[in-house]
């Protein structure tokens, strides 16, 4: 039986536990991570670096955390600023404009053996990707992941007014995007 | 899929909530299994080989095994412990009669 939230915190503060106690946690959270950055990052190789170097700061992280928040929400909040910083290094070292990071997501997805989506799943990612960054954040971890604005809010630190907003124009501007392409 | 693309066709009023929110993206075969024992292995997380190695159907199916080939051994010592008695027994019996008295028993035999 896994340990629960508060046993694996008490298991942090021991050094010959923290391993283990680190262990369960990446087993038990390294699937909603991955999927989670994935959305984000499009191509599984850069998906495997981004849930790495989440995990990474999460081990070197796990002195400064304090029980406050869930462990999930906690580890959603590293991977989230992971993949963000992942992207602007992207975005940094093509020394492109903001759009061309876009297009090479999109060439990197369609070129991913691990992409096995129709035309139809490929135009609503490529219409995702036409949003700004924050707010396809918003709209992959409601659309897809179906989590609470409440959540969100402890995630990402955006109130739950803001994050309805965001969400409500993301939908407009795919829905929008769809519609356009049609014509 | 072809009828909801044809529909979305059709249709210039989209609504992605019912389109199918299904991810096109797969991952390499046993991949979270082999991530988080490449986590594992760079924090210094050793599980023993025998937690690593041996799932709880492989201890079972030892045991299974042990308890036939313990029944096996048992049988095999209990055989050849009858089989050994019965020669114990023959030559004592054979040991406790003198030639003579064996022989007579031998040739009176077949006048009777």
């Amino acid at each position: 039986m896994n340990p629960t939230e508060e046993e694996l915190v008490h298991q942090f503060s021991q050094p010959n536990r923290r391993a283990g106690a680190f262990s369960v946690i990446v087993r038990t959270y390294q699937e909603r991570l991955y999927w989670h950055i994935r959305k984000m990052v499009l191509s599984h190789d850069d998906a495997n670096d981004v849930l790495q170097n989440t995990f990474l700061k999460a081990w070197n992280g796990l002195d400064g955390f304090r029980g406050d928040s869930q462990i999930s929400t906690w580890l959603y909040r590293i991977a989230t600023n992971e993949t963000l910083t992942f992207l602007t290094n992207k975005r940094m070292r093509s020394q492109s404009s903001i759009d061309d990071v876009e297009e090479v997501l999109l060439q990197n997805l369609k070129a991913d053996t691990y992409f096995n989506g129709t035309e139809i799943q490929l135009k609503l990612q490529k219409a995702i990707l036409t949003l700004p960054e924050k707010q396809r954040l918003v709209f992959n971890m409601k659309y897809f992941d179906d989590i609470t604005y409440d959540e969100m809010e402890a995630i990402l630190g955006t109130s739950v007014g803001a994050l309805k907003a965001s969400y409500h124009y993301a939908v407009k501007k795919i829905e929008k995007y769809f519609t356009d392409d049609d014509e | 899929m072809n009828s909801q693309r044809s529909s979305m066709k059709n249709n210039k009023n989209i609504m992605i909530e019912e389109m199918s929110k299904e991810l096109p993206f797969g991952v390499p075969e046993n991949y979270f299994d082999q991530f988080a024992l490449q986590m594992e292995e760079q924090v210094g997380f050793k599980k023993s080989f025998a937690r690593k190695v041996f799932r709880p159907w492989m201890y079972m199916a030892a045991m299974f095994i042990g308890v036939l080939l313990m029944g096996q051994i048992f049988y095999t010592v209990n055989k050849n412990n009858a089989t050994n008695n019965a020669e114990n027994y023959e030559s004592y019996v054979l040991s406790q009669v003198d030639e003579n008295s064996l022989a007579e028993v031998y040739v009176e035999e077949p006048t009777k």
